[in-house]
Parts: C-alpha cells; structure tokens; sequence
C-alpha cells in the first residue's frame, strides 16, 4: 500500500518542484515571481490546445513525446521514494533503466531531426555529445556503488540490506559522488550553466530547441516527462544525502520531501548566480564529474582490500 | 544428425550448381536459387537442433587424397554459430532477387550466386572443422569465395582496391593461423585439435596470439580492420549483409574455439582480449561517426560490434582466470549472444542501405533526407535495426549487452589489474552505448527524416517486395529476442557448454535474470502502448493543422540549411582528435560580396595512415632499391635459381 501511495505522491507532485527553482530565481531576482504551481496550469493550458504539425515531419515527430514519457514515467516505478519498497525491482534494473532512458533521449533527438530545422539538428548534436560524456560518469557512479555495496538496483542501494549511507566507513567517498550527481542534473535536465532553459535565443540552446516545433498536448507530454526525469534525478541525490531508515513512513516522507525541495532549491541559487558556460566549457564541466567519480571509485581499491 | 547436415549443405550446393546451369533464364535462375537455398538452409537448422536442445556431438570424417583425414565435428558451439549462417544467408539470397535486377549481367549473377553457395558451405564447415588440415583447407575456401563476391562489379576501379585490399588482409591472416597450427603441429605431431591442450604453456600463449592476429584480420579487430571499410562498399549490398552479419563472425569463432581447445586459464588472454575489444568498440564507432558513405559508416560500426563481442568474450576470460564464475557466464553469454544479435540487425542494415542505394543511386548520407515518407517499409525497418544496434531496449542489442554488464559487474569485486579491466569494459561499453546512439540517430535523422536534400533523393521510391520481406522479417527477429530473450539466452548457454574451462552458473539464475529482461521489455512496451492511448485520448476532439517548420523568424528557408551529418557528428569526433584524423577544406569568405564558398572535411583512419606512412611506404623504398635484380633478362633469372639451388644444397 505504502508503495503505491508513495509513488502516486511522486507522480502527482513532479511538477511543484520546478515551480520552487522558479520561485527561489525570483527571489534572487528580487522579483514575486509566477505561482508555486505554475507548472500544473502551464500542462492543464497545453491539453486543452490543439496541435500544429510541420509538413516536413511524419510518424517518427509524434512517436517523440511520447516515448519520452513513457520512458521518464516507467524509472519512477522502480525508485524506492522516501525508503518504501518500489512498484518493481530486480537485480541489476539500473543498467536497464539507464538505458530506457536513452531510448527516449534516442526519440527525442530523431524527432528534432525530422523537422527539418537546422536549430533542431544542432540541439540534437550537442544533447548526444553531451550525454555520451553524462553516460560515463553515471556508469563509474555505478561502479562505485557495486564496489561499496554489490547491489544493482535502487531497492538494493537505499533499502536493501547493505545500505549506502554517509555514515558508513566509506561515506566520505559519497561525497564526490554527491557532487558529481548534482553536475549530471544540471547537464541531463538543460540547466545552467550547461544548458538554459528560460533562453529565448535557439542558438545557444540544447534541449529546448529539439522540441521547438512540439505542441499542444504532445508538448505537455514532453514537459511532463522532463519533470519525471528532474525530481529523479533528485530523489537519487536526496537518497544518497539521507539513508531512510525510519519505520514512520510519514517521518521519511517528510524528511525526503524536505531534501528534495533543498536539491531544487540548489538547483535554482546555482541558477541565478552562474552565467551558462561557452559550448565548448561544456565537455569539460561534464568530465569534472567523471574526474570525481573515477577518483572516488580507484580509492576504493584501497579501501576494500 | 550429422547426415540431416551434410544433406543440407549438398542440397545448398545443388542450389549454386543450378544457377549457373540455368542462367540464361534469369527470373527463373533467380527464383529456383532461393528457392534451393532457402530449403538447404532450414534442413541446416533443423541439423543443428538437436546439439542446440540437448548438446548431442556429432562427427563425420573422410581420407581427403589418401593422406589427410578431414574431421569434422557438431558440436553445440559450432551449432550456435551455424544459427547465423542458416538464416541470414537464405534471406539474403531472397533479397538478391529484386537487388540484382540487370538481366543484362546474368552471367555474372549466376557466378555471385555459385560463389555466395561456397561462402555459405565454407563457413558452415569452418565452424564445424575439427583438425587442422580441415580447418585450413575450408577456411581458404571462405577467404577465397568472398574475395569473388567482393569483385561482382570488377569494371569500378574501386572495387578492384578493395578486392585487393581484401585479398592481402585475408591472407595475411591465414598465414598468421596456418603459422600458429603448423607450430602447434611441431609440438603435438598431430592434426587433431584434441591435442592442443596438451601443449607446453609458453607454446599455447605463441599459437594463441599468432592466430589472434589471423582471426582479427578476418573479424576485424582494430587495427586489422582496413579492408572492412573498403570492401563492404564495393560489394553489393546482399553480399555485404552476409559478410558483415555472417563471415566476420568465423573470426570470433575461432579465437573462442581456439580458447576453449587450448584448455588455458591465464590472465593474460582475457586481458589482451578485452583490451583489443575496447579498442575496436570505441575507435570503430568514431570513426563510424565521421563517415558519410552509408555502408562505409555501417562498416565501421562492424568494427564496433566486433569490440562488444570481444569485450563479452575478455570479461569471460577474465572470470575463468579469477574463477568468477558468474562473471565468466555472463561474460561469454553476451558476447556469444551478441554474435546472432550482430547478425540480424547489421544485415538488416545493410539491406536497407542497399535500398536505399539502388533507389537513389547516392551513397554519400549529406544528399539524402526525407526517404521515410517515400520508402515507409525500408524506413521503420532500418530505423528499428537502428535502435537495436544502439543498444537499446526493448530490442535484441540490449539484451547481449546487458548480459556482459551483468557478468562486468559480478567482476568488479575483483582486485588489481582485474578490476582496472573490468572498470575499463564498463566504462567503454557505456560509452560504446552513447556514441552508436548519436551515430544512427545521425543516419536516421540525415537519411530517412527531414526534407530531401537533392532530387534523387525526393524521387526514390520504396523497393520491391522480396526486398522488404527480409527486413521485415529481421526487424521482426530483433524484436522478438528483445521481447522474450528466455529460448536465446538457454540457446547461449547450451552453446557455451563446448568451452570446458567455464562451470557455468546454475540454470536457476540464468532463468531469473533472463526473466527480468523479459520483464522489463514488456513493462517498457506496456507503459509505451498506454502513453499511445493516453496521447490518443488527449487528441479526441482537437484541432490539428499543418504548417511548415518554425524557422525562428526566417521566412525563405530552404532544404540545404537542414543540419548535415557532418556538422552533426562533428563535435563528437572531434573530441577524439588525438585517435582520428580530420582533414579540412574551407575556401573561406573573404570578399563584401562572398562568391561560391566551399567546405570539405575527411576523416583519415588512424590505423591506415600508419600502415601506408610507416610500413608500406618503407618496405616499397627499400624494394625500389633491389629493383635491380629484376631486369628482363632470362638467363640471368635462370642463373638466380641455379644458384638458389646449389646454395640450398649445401646448406640443408
């Protein structure tokens, strides 16, 4: 039962935490900024609209949206929220879930490609580069945890019985871990300083102009989707900030819930005290996070033996 | 059992004798060659069955000249690997039937199917042979029989190169592997493959390593790869999907088969192994990234599925050598099974740039575009094989993939150089993941997606019907491994029974794991075909109207500002600068009023610039020096072996 109210909270509640980066940037801005559920409005908008389609696209344009939905909405049924056991999980689900993720960033990118817009092409090009170099870090990340725990999944890695925790012997080695995670948000998710998601120039974008050409409701699909992909990106990181061990499952949900608006609020003061990088610095903020994990992974080495 | 095989491989032959009796009726000759082929090819599959099912070994032996016996053996191994050679080869013959269309040339067409029939019966045999002089004597035969179907359209200049290119590469190689048999042959004074295990330790490492180098040059290993990339785009399309899907794989059968004679358990080769394998996988693919032909960019990426294979066979190595079993399995499992998954997604590759080809007659990808609106079935086909051969769920790729970073990760507990190794194959695997992704949404997007760059390209039209069924059917096949993977992956198991060193995991686990593959492709196309539904549901009712493409405030656009594959992959590729040589060609803008500008860029494999740098132009200086001794006069030639002789004699 807890599982499914848990999971039902997180697909309900994705679209309040861009709503709070928004508020937190306001903030600095010295502004009031929109409303805290100005997400809610801006999908519910979208659904009632109807959809205009290029002449140059086929099959392949509307196939995007959705498959990028499907694929964010299927990793949330795997994540063990606030410490409750997951909808599914199986050893070794983490491989596959990363890689049901590039099975969406694979339709998204094809269907930029379909418009026929150089803009689009070019913001497909720099999300496959970019997301090569995030696919290395991720996967030493992995490494890591196998290293320190010899599990392969979420339900493995924050409830199971060798749980990584901070407070463990090699909880030091969390922290670059911690680090990195955080760059590969900023990265995977089009935030600054990789990526900007409030620009209005589509030459300096990556991931808002491969869906320039999108939509009506296929446009709140993808919207939808890229939340589902932030507040996991962000559970992950809150998971690994705090183990949830607590019997209460309201206690940890209100712990997790608390972490979780900390790692958006992160995101938006890192938002409104960085200019984007030139797209060439971009490369080189991805394999810093590579560096620290890589680090963290041959100290283990050390560390196991 | 062993005669249901011979039976097939005669009734196979029938089928090429036949076309070349036939060929003046060129539809008939066509039609009655499939029809052969096809009917061989399924008593092939049902031959090998039953070593499949339950590991039955079969032998069947003959006096060859009263002096060799010619041994050979089915074993669930060689059965695994004949899965490949029985169903792809049929299809290709199927597709051949519309793809060689110029009846005109129906002579020729006649020899390219003798020869396609001595292909499929050489290869067959190769993994069936089971001593050395066996071995040899159909390995050539393959070499020599691809080496003609390479040559089909001899007038190009281009295709004689890579003919030759070919020929030099293939036999180079065999003469690495008849060195190391002969060498083995000085140790145990017979031809059997039994007594290779027998070998002093020292020796087994030597004849591994040489027939390394000989097996690489047939599959393709970096940097033994050359002739690949040459000769894939000379030949034609059908003939290129049976020796990309098929032939480079007698290559990986040998060095596993030779792994597994030998009885070894040392580091060393699951080492040297995976490293070739990271390699291939990660420079083959970058180098796929920065080609614009079609099939040479598909050559490479054979380059690059070779390095997954090999890098699934080193992590097995590597479990034997540390007795990690579970590494082991799952190691050699992958690899095993990434052989068939390579064999169907890469000729439906191929077939499908072979459609594309004859529809549109242009190979370079930047003058194509907009082909999924005027080729649907030659489209979602390709675009399917594409997604399979990137790895992704829930198709076939994935499937062999995930198993060697299932075994990859059970070898991280590992410690010292092990664990280095292992860390490395993830890492490339992971990357290898990335880069085959970026590089086939760059096919698809630049080929079949968009607005047709040039008119040939906005005129083709989709291909006839024994075209598409193959790659119908192949798309189908991908698909259906991805779904429910639980028969292949047994499949695989059964086959690695063959390898004596590994003690395989018991089967409850492999049941478990493969289960949850199957598992997790059927959630993914569940929750996909609900999101279908939701979206239908969400467009009840709308408005949808049709526009052209928002040019961010630019009203005059045309089909040339489309981004390229070149600007595409670019960035990519560049990245790996140091491994790859980019060669531009910019005539620059340098008047108020520019005139007609120009841009070129070549990408140079690495391996080949140093071949032709470092040991080809060397060794032509240092003959150009001997040219003396070959002046045109005859008595003096004679003179040369007169002396020859009398210098032979009293040394030996």
């Amino acid at each position: 039962m807890e599982t499914y109210i848990t999971l039902a909270i997180a697909i309900l509640a994705a679209p309040i935490f861009p709503g709070i980066i928004l508020k937190t940037k306001a903030y600095f801005a010295g502004k009031q900024g929109p409303p805290l559920f100005i997400k809610y409005f801006t999908i519910i908008k979208l659904l009632r609209k109807g959809s205009v389609y290029s002449t140059s696209t086929s099959f392949v344009f509307k196939l995007g949206p959705t498959v990028s939905f499907a694929t964010a909405l299927i990793v949330l049924l795997f994540f063990p929220f606030a410490g409750s056991t997951p909808l599914f999980s199986f050893h070794g689900d983490i491989i596959v879930l990363f890689y049901i993720m590039g099975i969406g960033r694979f339709f998204t990118v094809i269907a930029a490609l379909d418009t026929a817009s150089p803009f689009e092409g070019m913001g497909a090009a720099r999300e496959v580069f970019f997301s090569t170099l995030a696919e290395a870090t991720i996967f030493t990340i992995l490494i890591l945890f196998y290293r320190l725990t010899g599990s392969l999944s979420f339900a493995e890695y924050f409830i199971g019985e060798n749980q990584i925790s901070l407070m463990n012997a090699s909880g030091a080695l969390l922290l670059f871990v911690i680090v990195a995670l955080f760059m590969i948000l900023l990265t995977e998710n089009s935030r600054v300083p990789v990526d900007d998601p409030a620009t209005h120039l589509e030459l300096t974008m990556i991931h808002e102009v491969m869906i320039l050409d999108h939509s009506g409701p296929d446009l709140a699909l993808i919207e939808l989707g890229s939340f589902y992909k932030l507040f996991f990106y962000s559970a992950f990181i809150a998971h690994i900030i705090y183990p949830f061990t607590s019997a209460n499952g309201v206690v940890n949900g209100l712990i997790f819930y608390a972490i979780l608006a900390t790692v958006y609020i992160a995101i938006g003061i890192t938002e409104s005290i960085m200019a984007r990088f030139r797209m060439d610095l971009v490369p080189q903020f991805i394999l810093t996070s590579f560096a620290l994990v890589f680090f963290a992974a041959i100290l283990t080495m050390g560390i196991l033996q | 059992m062993m005669d249901t095989f011979l039976l097939s491989l005669t009734v196979l032959l029938a089928g090429g004798i036949y076309a070349l009796l036939t060929y003046r009726q060129f539809s008939l000759m066509k039609a009655g060659y499939v029809a052969i082929t096809a009917a061989g090819s399924l008593i092939g599959l049902y031959a090998i069955w039953g070593p499949l099912q339950n590991g039955i070994v079969v032998t069947f032996s003959t006096t060859w000249l009263h002096l060799f016996t010619l041994t050979f053996t089915l074993d669930s191994l060689s059965a695994f690997f004949l899965i490949p050679i029985f169903g792809v080869c049929p299809l290709a013959a199927l597709y051949s039937f519309h793809y060689m269309d110029k009846a005109e040339q129906r002579g020729r067409v006649a020899v390219n199917y003798f020869f396609l029939t001595l292909l499929i019966i050489s290869m067959a045999l190769v993994a069936t042979a089971d001593n050395i002089i066996s071995f040899a004597l159909v390995w050539e035969i393959m070499s020599l029989s691809s080496f003609f179907l390479v040559m089909h359209e001899f007038q190009e200049k281009a295709t004689r190169k890579a003919g030759y290119i070919y020929f030099i590469f293939t036999h180079v190689g065999a003469m690495f592997i008849f060195a190391a048999f002969s060498l083995a042959y000085s140790y145990t004074g017979t031809y059997d493959f039994l007594s290779f295990a027998d070998m002093p330790g020292g020796i087994k490492i030597i004849v591994f390593f040489l027939a390394l180098v000989g097996f690489g040059s047939k599959a393709g290993i970096f940097p033994l790869h050359m002739w690949l990339p040459h000769a894939h785009p000379a030949a034609p399309s059908n003939i290129s999907a049976v020796m990309s899907g098929v032939m480079i794989k007698m290559g990986i059968y040998g060095i596993i088969r030779l792994y597994a004679t030998l009885g070894v358990t040392e580091l060393i080769f699951g080492e040297a192994v995976l490293l070739l394998g990271i390699v291939s996988g990660i420079l083959g693919v970058v180098y796929a990234l920065g080609k614009h032909d079609l099939k040479k960019l598909l050559a490479y990426h054979s380059v690059e599925n070779i390095g997954i294979i090999l890098i699934g066979t080193g992590i097995g190595m590597i479990g034997i050598a540390s007795e990690n079993m579970v590494m082991a399995s799952f190691g050699f499992a992958g690899g095993l099974l990434h052989v068939l998954n390579h064999s169907i997604f890469k000729s439906l590759l191929f077939f499908g740039a072979g459609a594309v080809l004859q529809k549109t007659k242009v190979r370079h990808i930047d003058q194509l575009g907009g082909l999924m609106k005027r080729m649907p079935t030659t489209g979602k086909t390709f675009l399917i094989g594409s997604v399979s051969i990137s790895g992704l769920p829930p198709f076939n790729g994935f499937v062999s993939e995930f198993l060697i970073y299932y075994g990859a990760f059970h070898g991280l507990t590992l410690s010292g150089s092990s664990f280095i190794f292992t860390m490395l194959a993830i890492l490339s695997l992971a990357i290898i993941g990335g880069l085959a992704a970026a590089c086939f949404s760059k096919v698809v997007g630049v080929v079949f997606l968009g607005e047709p760059r040039t008119q040939k390209a906005a005129e083709a039209l989709e291909t006839g019907f024994t075209m598409t069924l193959p790659m119908l059917f192949l798309s189908t096949a991908c698909l259906v491994i991805g779904i429910f993977p639980e028969p292949f992956i047994m499949a695989v198991f059964q086959g690695l029974k063959s390898i004596k060193t590994l003690q395989l995991v018991g089967t409850d686990e492999i049941t478990i794991v493969a289960g949850n593959l199957a598992f997790a492709a059927r959630l993914l196309l569940g929750v996909f075909l609900l999101s279908v539904l939701l979206r239908k549901v969400f467009y009840l009712k709308k408005e949808i109207s049709r526009g052209s493409t928002w040019g961010c405030g630019f009203t005059q656009p045309t089909v040339k500002m489309q981004y390229t594959g070149t600007s595409y992959a670019m960035s990519i590729v560049d990245f790996f600068r140091p491994f790859v040589h980019i060669r531009t060609n910019y005539s620059g803008i340098n008047r108020i009023f520019p005139g007609r500008t120009t841009y070129e860029s070549r990408v140079d494999d690495i391996a080949e610039t140093t071949l032709v740098d470092h040991i080809v132009s060397p060794i032509l200086y240092l003959l150009a020096k001997l040219r003396w001794i070959q002046h045109g006069h005859i008595q003096l030639y004679i003179g040369y072996i007169i002396v020859t002789i009398i210098a032979l004699l009293l040394f030996i």
